[in-house]
């Protein structure tokens, strides 16, 4: 089921500062993980320019495509912010207008650039994974879970 | 077409059974395959859709079908990347063809009510309808499919220049008459071809390969000789386009000799080189081509594609056939069981010395216009067994992939394994 994502998440998504990757499985069930610079979120969707046809990533996007398979991308962004977002690939253009300007793009960064395909992956999992955040949710899910050294009344040794 | 199976729905597998007999094979080009094989029609509010649109289309129509002032689509192309060559109105009558409706806006495969899949159709390059100087439009000259330009040589193919010579399933020898009739040279133009070409290639990203074919012309020397000169001439004004000196070219043509597939090889710089032995297996290809069996014969034919991995390299050489024809009646395969058993011994004969083999969906006219097509289950199956010879001979034929041709339903499956 598809989720949506919040403006502020959308901003760190989308960020030209924030670092990104995506992991994928093959046929097999092997991790492939690679950062991937070009993702970003359009219209309710992940969107990535995969350059190279032979990629393990490429590959493995064509393999959930047809299996209906999960991905997930990473984003690290300002102030440590870090969120995923799961998703399955639903279309790749290869060719036509938007294609074709994703292309020139490509080159234009890298005149050795080529552009195997534009993959639209649509968002199925959102999690908050900064890390204060998943401290502060462990804690009051799970208070058990910790080290006891933490938690020592420091007043108790006086 | 002639031949309607009746209630055929009940005779054969449905495409659901189908997808779970074969879960390791992508639904997509499952249902590709399937549209291949019944073909498809536009619902009218789908037809006045592809009309609006800036599509590709058939100049003339087909069948000698009136379709009035309906534009007529060449192509397909699924969320995946897979494309679909021609399918309109291929093999009608014989079973019923998919529908593709208007569903708000967006085109859907369609079938008994059911829907299956988004799909666009081709769109019209920027080039097309450009002129070349000779006054010529040049869609006319060159023409395309999603990512691969398309460049013809001859327009006849000379194996009908003896009745009763050319391939049953084809229609390209029909056509090649028609046209020498009307009084159209045999050759194209191949100052007009560069010019299409040189224009065609701005379109940044529009194209990854340019495939070039040919009518087999029989006459030289030797048989074929005057083919490769042709060949030679028509790269002496498409090579100067290009700074490399291996071009992106996937050439499909007859099956030279050494001699002819190295001088080829060395005045072109083509990277990829196919020569279709069409049906695999003898006594069926010379019922079925007995142009091709008459002057060069199967086994020849076959050591002469073999011969062209040393000149080619192994990966970039690759046969294709037309998938199904091996159960024409009366003299084909009786039982599809018994073709895929001896098609995929055979194809792993060819992989053996480095030789892939792509079929295509057999879509029925020529000689062999009222046979009918096998069953769906056939064709899934025959493109799992070919894709498996591939990666058990680490066959990667990329330069007939779903990008560079994308009308073989078992090189669209290899692109996850290659």
């Amino acid at each position: 089921m598809s989720v949506t994502l919040t403006q502020e998440v959308i901003d760190v998504i989308n960020g030209k500062e924030t670092k990104k990757a995506l992991a994928t499985v093959d046929k097999d069930g092997r991790v492939n993980v690679a950062f991937k610079g070009s993702l970003h979120y359009e219209d309710g969707l992940l969107v990535v320019n995969e350059l190279l046809e032979t990629s393990q990533t490429n590959k493995n996007l064509t393999y959930s495509l047809w299996y209906d398979k999960e991905v997930a991308a990473v984003f690290w962004g300002p102030g440590a912010t870090e969120y995923q977002v799961r998703g399955i690939p639903r279309k790749v253009l290869i060719e036509g207008p938007v294609y074709e300007k994703a292309y020139v793009a490509a080159l234009e960064r890298n005149p050795e650039n080529d552009l195997a395909g534009v993959w639209y992956i649509e968002p199925t999992e959102f999690r908050d994974l900064t890390l204060p955040t998943r401290i502060a949710e462990q804690k009051a899910k799970y208070p058990i879970l910790g080290h006891l050294d933490k938690d020592v009344n420091p007043d108790y040794y006086k | 077409m002639e031949t309607k199976i009746e209630n055929w729905r009940e005779k054969e597998l449905s495409i659901e059974e189908v997808f779970e007999k074969y879960p390791e094979i992508p639904k997509i080009v499952i249902l590709k395959t399937d549209v291949h094989r019944r073909g498809y029609i536009l619902s009218e509010k789908a037809q006045d859709l592809f009309n609006k649109g800036d599509y590709q289309s058939q100049a003339d129509t087909i069948f000698g079908k009136k379709e009035g002032e309906n534009k007529i689509p060449i192509g397909l192309v699924f969320r995946d990347g897979t494309s679909l060559v021609g399918g309109y109105y291929t093999n009608y009558g014989i079973r019923d063809p998919y529908v593709i409706d208007d569903i708000d806006g967006k085109f859907f495969l369609t079938d008994n009510g059911k829907v299956y899949e988004e799909v666009e159709f081709w769109r019209e390059p920027d080039f097309y309808r450009k002129k070349t100087s000779k006054g010529t439009p040049m869609g006319e000259v060159v023409n395309v499919r999603p990512q691969r330009l398309n460049v013809a040589i001859s327009r006849v193919c000379h194996f009908w220049d003896k009745p009763g010579e050319g391939c049953k399933y084809c229609n390209v020898g029909i056509n090649g008459i028609d046209s020498v009739k009307k009084g159209i040279p045999d050759l194209f133009d191949y100052d007009e071809v560069a010019e299409a070409v040189a224009e065609a290639v701005k379109q940044k990203g529009r194209y990854a390969m340019i495939m070039v074919t040919t009518g087999s012309i029989l006459t030289g020397k030797k048989v074929f000789d005057d083919e490769v000169d042709e060949i030679i001439k028509a790269f002496e004004k498409i090579k100067p386009i290009f700074k490399t000196n291996d071009l992106k070219v996937q050439l499909i043509a007859s099956a030279y000799d050494k001699e002819q597939l190295k001088r080829l090889k060395e005045a072109t710089g083509i990277i990829g080189y196919t020569s279709d032995i069409e049906v695999m297996n003898k006594e069926l290809f010379e019922w079925i081509c007995p142009g091709k069996a008459a002057h060069i014969g199967y086994d020849e034919w076959k050591k002469r594609i073999f011969d062209a991995v040393e000149v080619f390299g192994e990966g970039n050489v690759n046969s294709g056939i037309v998938g199904g024809v091996e159960l024409a009646q009366p003299n084909g395969f009786k039982t599809e069981e018994e073709a895929l058993e001896k098609y995929l011994a055979e194809a792993e004969d060819f992989a053996k010395h480095g030789v892939s083999i792509a079929y295509i969906v057999w879509g029925v006219c020529g000689i062999f216009h009222n046979q009918v097509v096998p069953s769906l289950d056939y064709y899934v199956a025959l493109a799992k067994g070919l894709n498996e010879i591939n990666i058990k001979y680490n066959l990667k034929p990329y330069f007939d992939d779903y990008r560079r041709c994308g009308n073989h339903p078992n090189t669209d499956i290899g692109r996850i394994y290659w």
